[in-house]
């Protein structure tokens, strides 16, 4: 009788340890989801024990998607969500709600043995569409220009075409990589490589940023919107968001948050 | 209206606090960020999405932005007003509230988390409307949709000669002095989209109804299909009328390719309004302004009753010019296949035998013009033009007849009417305008001359005729029809003669489409409304020269030599 009884107790202790143990589902952007939610979420899991995170880094159509399908809690974006996806949103009673948890500045990178010391937006703009194929064309040694992409399916990608394309198509032979981390090792690797990462990116080796008109991506030139691909980063949630969700949103946009922002190379709320 | 809007919302709230129905957020510290606010104002400098405003838009930025600056309390109000103009006013354009938002954000009077949900409202609001359902790819800079639907009745009728010769009697057998009517109800619906695309490109795009190339009419009631005939939809088709892009990046240079509304300036005697040729065009067009005189006096100063009169300055007399020049290079037909297997076929026409040609027929198109603008809304314009043919392919490679007097109906039209060869003809459209107070008038014209018409007879079997290779037309009106109430006259008179023209382009209503007719054309229009305009056009013609037939496809009336023909058409036309 005594067995059955802590058999019992022991059932019940499970049974309220698995009903504890709360599970955030975030999708979405890979230049927030590389680095810095997981970093923040393990800070949160420091605070909040028991809290499981399942963080799925594919881009940010694939977070706003996400939160359309009732999929996440959560959707990470590197871009603001597009009318149609609202339009789409609003049809199935989703009310798409974005706050922003830190600026980014998409830095033009290139490789570290290139002779080119600056770019200008124009050139920006020519390289990536193509119009200008060879490195001696805006002020390099000669070579023919490699671009490298972020998918189709990232934030960065149409967040840059707009920002510094004019909504002009990439160029052609532009090779579209999964995530930030594939473009810088792309671009450490190859002599004529160009191509663009998220701030917190730009440590990695073998490639150096371009100053665009003068102005280097920083904390400075992004809060005082000087730099020209500086965005703000979102969490979109269902309306406002509630329970863990908002436990998590308010830990990433608090000091605390913001302090592993800043560490991982993102730029502070200000 | 809607920036006037933002405007008195902004000074009228601006007098008393008001609760924001934003999230304070990370804004709390809003107010304390006004101080200097003036300040900023006066020394920043429009940024580059500002300059994109027109001035009025600046303005009215400028005069929300220095209400909000007046007022500590009114900071939040910003918020207010943008939500509540651009909740309340869908024609507002999305990138207009982006920028507004940016500028507010950078001026530091909003955060920008309260930016981005006042974004997001205005996104949500805005993919709520019907224009905002609607995704145009981003190339796109600006597109139109247009068209117009017709209801027509039509007649056309046409008289058998005299003096040919007619076959045995019998039902459909054309005697003498006969007479073949039709009478028609048709409708039709022409439906486009043209548009710009960034970097100076243009495209377009039309549906019509009806396959041929110098007709969009369908003729109600004429679908084959036994019992189910009745209200069928067998002549009911879309076709493309028109599929074309362009470029215009070159200074007073388009280049369009395609299928193509016609870039020559032509009349109905050469050219069907309803053809869209196919192939490349190459347009030219400066503007000279001129000015003559108006440097001296034109009456000295003098003095009148003892007191001095200034002299008058002579105004100057002051002619715009355009100067413009029109080439094509038409794909008048196809030759297929260009290699044939084995030996090339021959083919027998006109009492000869020739290999059927294998090269691809072409209409080259070279027109020099001028249009003089003078003072009071005079003008006069002028197209010279020289059409060549190249190249007569598969298709008209037999030598054109046009028919015959000395034949029965049925072998008359039997003979060959399409041939293009021996084409090469000048042609010189004009027009002369004016205004009599506030009614245009215009004279208008056009003369051509095939300068091969010699070869063209003689490969007719009528050497010695080349005589006949003159057209013209000469003609007035009154009138415009531009908007409701608006109305217009056109008169005018047409000859052109058997060998003078290509007989597969020209109009197919007035004389059905055939050579060596002349006669008289009137058409009237009335605009019911800036859309509707109710018309009606006659025409009547008769043979010109008798000792021939009346080359041309038959397009109603299965007669030749068409002897007499008259036309005449009710038109109720709705543009939108």
């Amino acid at each position: 009788m005594k067995l059955t009884h802590l058999l019992t107790a022991l059932s019940l202790a499970l049974v309220v340890t698995e009903a504890r143990a709360e599970k955030l589902v975030i999708k979405g952007s890979d230049t927030l989801g590389a680095k810095l939610v997981p970093q923040l979420a393990e800070q949160f899991k420091a605070q909040h024990p028991g809290t499981t995170f399942d963080i799925a880094a594919e881009g940010s159509t694939t977070g706003i998607a996400a939160i359309i399908d009732g999929t996440a809690q959560i959707g990470m974006s590197s871009r603001r969500a597009k009318p149609a996806e609202v339009g789409a949103a609003s049809a199935k009673g989703v009310r798409m709600k974005p706050t922003i948890v830190a600026y980014d500045g998409i830095a033009v990178i290139v490789n570290s043995a290139n002779s080119i010391k600056s770019l200008t937006k124009k050139q920006v703009e020519q390289i990536f569409t193509g119009e200008v194929t060879d490195w001696s064309a805006v002020g390099g040694s000669g070579g023919k220009i490699s671009i490298y992409t972020r998918n189709t399916s990232s934030g960065t990608y149409s967040d840059f075409k707009e920002l510094a394309m004019k909504k002009r198509d990439y160029a052609g032979g532009s090779q579209k990589m999964a995530g930030n981390e594939q473009i810088a090792a792309e671009v450490g690797k190859n002599p004529n490589g160009v191509g663009y990462v998220g701030l917190a990116y730009t440590k990695a080796g073998g490639i150096k940023v371009m100053p665009i008109d003068g102005v280097l991506p920083s904390v400075q030139s992004v809060h005082a919107k000087t730099y020209p691909y500086a965005r703000p980063t979102f969490y979109y949630t269902n309306g406002e968001p509630s329970g863990l969700a908002k436990q998590f949103l308010d830990f990433t946009i608090s000091a605390a948050g913001q302090k592993i922002a800043a560490q991982v190379g993102f730029v502070p709320i200000p | 209206m809607l920036r006037n809007y933002f405007a008195s919302e902004i000074v009228a709230s601006s007098h008393g606090p008001h609760p924001s129905p934003l999230p304070t957020g990370r804004g709390s510290s809003i107010a304390a960020r006004h101080d200097g606010c003036d300040a900023q104002l006066q020394r920043s400098p429009l940024t580059s999405r500002e300059s994109s405003f027109s001035l009025r838009e600046k303005v009215r930025m400028r005069v929300l932005l220095d209400a909000i600056c007046r007022s500590r309390i009114a900071l939040k109000l910003v918020s207010v007003a943008l939500l509540a103009g651009f909740v309340f006013t869908t024609d507002l354009r999305a990138q207009d509230a982006g920028a507004l938002l940016d500028l507010l954000v950078k001026k530091r009077l909003i955060t920008d988390q309260e930016a981005e949900e006042v974004r997001g409202e205005l996104t949500r609001d805005a993919a709520a409307t019907s224009a905002g359902k609607l995704k145009l790819s981003s190339p796109i800079t600006e597109i139109e949709l247009y068209g117009d639907m017709r209801l027509r009745y039509q007649y056309n009728g046409g008289r058998t000669a005299g003096d040919t010769p007619t076959a045995a009697a019998g039902s459909g057998v054309a005697g003498l002095r006969d007479w073949q009517e039709r009478d028609r109800e048709r409708y039709r619906l022409r439906l486009g989209l043209r548009g710009t695309l960034a970097d100076d490109w243009f495209f377009g795009l039309r549906l019509e109804t009806n396959a041929s190339s110098r007709s969009t009419n369908v003729t109600f009631g004429d679908d084959s299909g036994g019992a189910n005939a009745v209200f069928a939809k067998n002549s009911d088709g879309i076709f493309v009328g028109q599929a074309y892009f362009g470029y215009k990046g070159f200074k007073d240079v388009t280049l369009t390719g395609g299928r193509m509304p016609n870039p020559l300036v032509n009349t109905l005697m050469v050219w069907d309004p309803d053809i869209n040729p196919e192939g490349l065009a190459e347009q030219w067009k400066h503007t000279y302004n001129l000015t003559f005189g108006g440097s001296a006096p034109a009456v000295e100063s003098y003095s009148k009753d003892g007191k001095a009169v200034a002299a008058v300055e002579a105004e100057p007399f002051k002619v715009r010019l355009d100067l413009f020049v029109n080439l094509a290079q038409f794909v008048y037909a196809d030759s297929n296949p260009e290699n044939v297997l084995g030996s090339r076929a021959t083919t027998t026409g006109n009492g000869r035998s020739q290999l059927v040609p294998n090269t691809d027929a072409f209409l080259l198109a070279w027109q020099v013009g001028a249009r003089l603008n003078f003072p009071k809304n005079v003008f006069f314009q002028i197209a010279p033009t020289l059409y060549n043919y190249t190249g007569n392919s598969d298709k008209f490679n037999i030598h054109y007849q046009g028919g015959s007097p000395t034949l029965t109906n049925a072998a008359s039209l039997a003979q060959n009417q399409t041939g293009i060869n021996s084409l090469l003809v000048f042609d010189l459209p004009w027009e002369v305008g004016w205004k009599v107070g506030e009614l245009p008038m215009h004279f208008f014209g056009d003369f051509a001359v095939n300068l091969e018409a010699d070869a063209r007879a003689a490969a007719a079997g009528n050497p010695g005729r080349g005589d006949q290779r003159y057209a013209y037309q000469v003609g007035a009106g009154i009138g415009q029809l531009k908007a409701k109430h608006d109305w217009q006259i056109d008169v005018w008179y047409q000859h052109a003669e058997q060998y003078s023209l290509d007989p597969n382009m020209i109009d197919d209503d007035i004389f059905d489409g055939r050579l060596n007719m002349q006669g008289i054309g009137v058409k009237a229009g009335y605009a019911l409304s800036d859309a509707v305009i109710f018309s009606i056009t006659y025409a009547y013609g008769q043979r010109y020269d008798n000792a021939l037939g009346t080359g041309g496809t038959p397009i109603a009336i299965g007669i030749n030599p068409l002897d007499r023909y008259q036309f005449f058409v009710a038109d109720l036309n709705v543009k939108f």
